[in-house]
């Protein structure tokens, strides 16, 4: 076990967790990229056209009415103004000035009618208007000449031939004025129901608009508070595309990747670290119990040695078989502690619990002896096998055994029940202690890194946190059970190496029942 | 002069087997015991004047036994065998009042010169 060099250190995440950190990168921007900058910037500025546009029309609309208006007044003005000329002749002797005044009135009205009359109306609205227009150039040129007449025979004929042509300009004028009046009417009308409509659909583009944004929003910070609230709980998977497109979030995720990396380098980390804890609680013992076969070894020597010639060869075939039987047990010993600690690749393979079980408990037995536990292990015969890393599975039941070794001060029974559940396709081991319990304010906490109840120095409080990160690696499920006074129960699930999963979930991780 | 005894105890079987000639050679009368709760039986029984005694075992601790005896007995020497000493076992053992300590695995002729030297002291 040698150091990697130091350059490497930070970034040294394992190959297989960098090349998975690189694949759920790629993913992540191999999407099309739509930030959602740019969607704002689009939909304000098609909000903007859409507003332009039909302030555009109104604007053209009120231009139109007031067209109307203006032609109305002057057909008002004139149809008024003939009855004027009209009294204006009857007295006699009427100025010449008031005639001119007439005709340049009538002139207005003429350069008003003649510049509404090409404005898009129907063949007889036109035909109307050219008349109404030849009838008061007629009668400017009638009061024209009225002006200049000084005979008075002369200038009775002109006011009759004026008085006859007002009458019908009159008439012309009002027929007009009716119709344009319906016309603005209905102008005015439309343009209610256009305004109404623009109004609908500036407010219908504005809920579209909020719709979009609020999802764009609000789905990803959704998303992102189950990830977080997956990673509190300790599953340090890679977030991967959730959408077709990606945008401000996507940063994010990148983000948030790269520190689930770090997480998981670190976990690792921490599960080497708390192995060697559970292996420091246990080396006491190991030396102990490795002393003892190498002490007896030692003394039954010496004896041989000092005693040689005095022995008999049936005593020394006695000592002789002592020192046999300890060197066997020392090497014994070792052999547990290596295949304890053995560090084989952490590859989820096929793996019989029961040799993981006994493995763990040869190396926990001397601390289970001195502290007066009784183990007990209940198996029925022909288990099926287990998919998991050998090594991992056995740190996740040293740290239950010593948990409930410690649990129990004053010694007593620690049962051990293997149940197969095909069904699930699963294999259950329930650990079980008769120690002084959780109690029930600790039960949520059981699994967090550094919660212990223990004294400084005697506990990290990595043991369970530990066993839950090795065993959701595995895709199992670890939970626990507790009376206070009574005893506490640990469930291990574990899926089996050749079972189909018949929830349609994945790995699933419950912390207890504690835990809502 | 009379005999002095000394009362051994340790899980392990061949200890006791092996230190018994060994201390009988030396002129005491010995008894040995594997299980401490009828070591400690013994002991009320009784006194020794050298008790040797292993650390970690089922039942009361070597720990566990010199306590009782400082009460009892306090003319009783207790020499301590361990397997695996801590610092704080150690000075534990030493403020309860040891004689001395031990460590597995040791030397017999050792053991005996330790156990005279706590009779001689006792
Ligand atoms: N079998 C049990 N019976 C009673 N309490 C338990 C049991 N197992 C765990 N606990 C409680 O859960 C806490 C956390 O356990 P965990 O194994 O994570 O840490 P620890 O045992 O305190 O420290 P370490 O494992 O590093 O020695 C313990 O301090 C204890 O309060
Ligand atoms: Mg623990």
């Amino acid at each position: 076990m040698s150091d990697p060099p130091v350059a490497n250190r930070r970034t040294s995440h394992s190959p297989p967790l960098q090349r998975e950190l690189e694949g759920a990168q790629r993913a992540i921007l191999s999407r099309p990229s739509i930030p959602i900058r740019h969607r704002l910037i689009f939909s304000l500025l098609l909000c903007f056209i859409l507003c332009g546009l039909f302030g555009l029309v109104a604007l053209t609309r009120i231009r139109q009415v007031r067209g109307q208006l203006d032609l109305l007044e002057a057909l008002e003005m004139l149809y008024s103004r003939s009855l004027r000329v009209q009294l204006l002749e009857r007295q006699e002797g009427s100025s010449v000035e008031a005639l001119r005044d007439a005709r340049a009135r009538v002139e207005e009205a003429e350069a008003l009618l003649a510049a509404d009359a090409g404005q898009r109306r129907s063949p007889r609205e036109a035909e109307a208007y050219s008349k109404l227009l030849s009838r008061l150039a007629d009668y400017r040129s009638l009061l024209g000449r009225l002006e200049s007449a000084v005979d008075v025979q002369e200038r009775g004929r002109e006011m009759a031939a004026a008085q006859a042509l007002e009458a019908e300009i009159a008439f012309r004028g009002r027929d007009l004025v009716h119709r344009e009046r319906s016309s603005v009417a209905r102008l005015l009308r439309s343009s209610e129901m256009l305004f109404g409509t623009m109004l609908a659909v500036l407010l219908g583009f504005f809920l579209l608009i909020t719709f979009f944004f609020t999802r764009a929003l609000m789905d990803p910070m959704r998303r992102f508070q189950a990830y977080t609230r997956r990673i509190a709980q300790g599953d340090f998977s890679l977030i991967r595309p959730a959408r077709a497109y990606r945008d401000e979030f996507s940063e994010l995720a990148l983000a948030v990747n790269q520190m689930l990396a770090e997480f998981q380098t670190n976990q690792e980390k921490l599960i080497q670290a708390g192995k060697l804890t559970a292996m420091g609680t246990i080396t006491s013992g190991i030396a102990h119990e490795l002393n003892n076969p190498l002490n007896n070894v030692a003394i039954t020597t010496e004896a041989l040695m000092e005693d040689f010639k005095a022995l008999s060869d049936e005593e020394k075939w006695r000592l002789l078989q002592d020192i046999y039987f300890e060197t066997e047990r020392a090497g014994e010993i070792v052999k547990s502690l290596l295949d304890f600690t053995r560090d084989e690749r952490p590859d989820l393979v096929p793996v019989d619990i029961l040799e993981v079980i006994e493995a763990t408990r040869r190396i926990a037995q001397n601390e289970m002896v001195l502290n007066d536990v009784r183990f007990e292990l209940r198996a029925p015969p022909g288990l099926p096998l287990v998919r998991g890393a050998a090594n991992q599975l056995r740190q996740v039941f040293l740290n239950l055994f010593l948990n409930a070794v410690q649990a129990m001060p004053g010694g007593g029974p620690l049962t051990v029940e293997v149940m197969a559940e095909k069904g699930l396709g699963r294999l259950c081991v329930e650990v079980r202690d008769e120690g002084i319990g959780i109690p029930p304010e600790h039960m949520p906490h059981a699994f967090d890194p550094f919660f212990t109840t223990k004294e400084p120095g005697k506990g990290t409080g990595l043991g369970l946190s530990i066993c839950y990160s090795i065993i959701q690696k595995h895709g199992g499920t670890i939970e626990v059970t507790s009376e206070r006074g009574k005893g506490t129960t640990f469930h291990v699930c574990l899926p089996l190496a050749n079972g189909e999963k018949t929830g349609a979930e994945g790995p699933r991780l419950d912390r207890g029942p504690a835990e809502a | 002069m009379a005999e002095k005894s000394v009362l051994v105890l340790d899980d392990e079987p061949i200890v006791g087997d092996r230190l018994k000639p060994v201390l009988e050679r030396e002129g005491f009368e010995v008894e040995i015991f594997t299980e401490s709760e009828r070591a400690l039986e013994r002991l009320k029984e009784r006194s020794f004047h050298v008790l040797v005694t292993d650390m970690k075992m089922k039942g009361p601790s070597g720990m566990d036994l010199l306590r009782f005896i400082k009460e009892k007995a306090p003319s009783t020497q207790v020499i301590v065998i361990t397997g695996y000493a801590t610092i704080e076992t150690s000075h534990e053992a030493q403020a309860l009042g040891a004689f001395q300590f031990i460590a597995k695995p040791f030397k017999m002729k050792e053991l005996a010169k330790l156990v005279s030297k706590a009779a001689r002291g006792g």
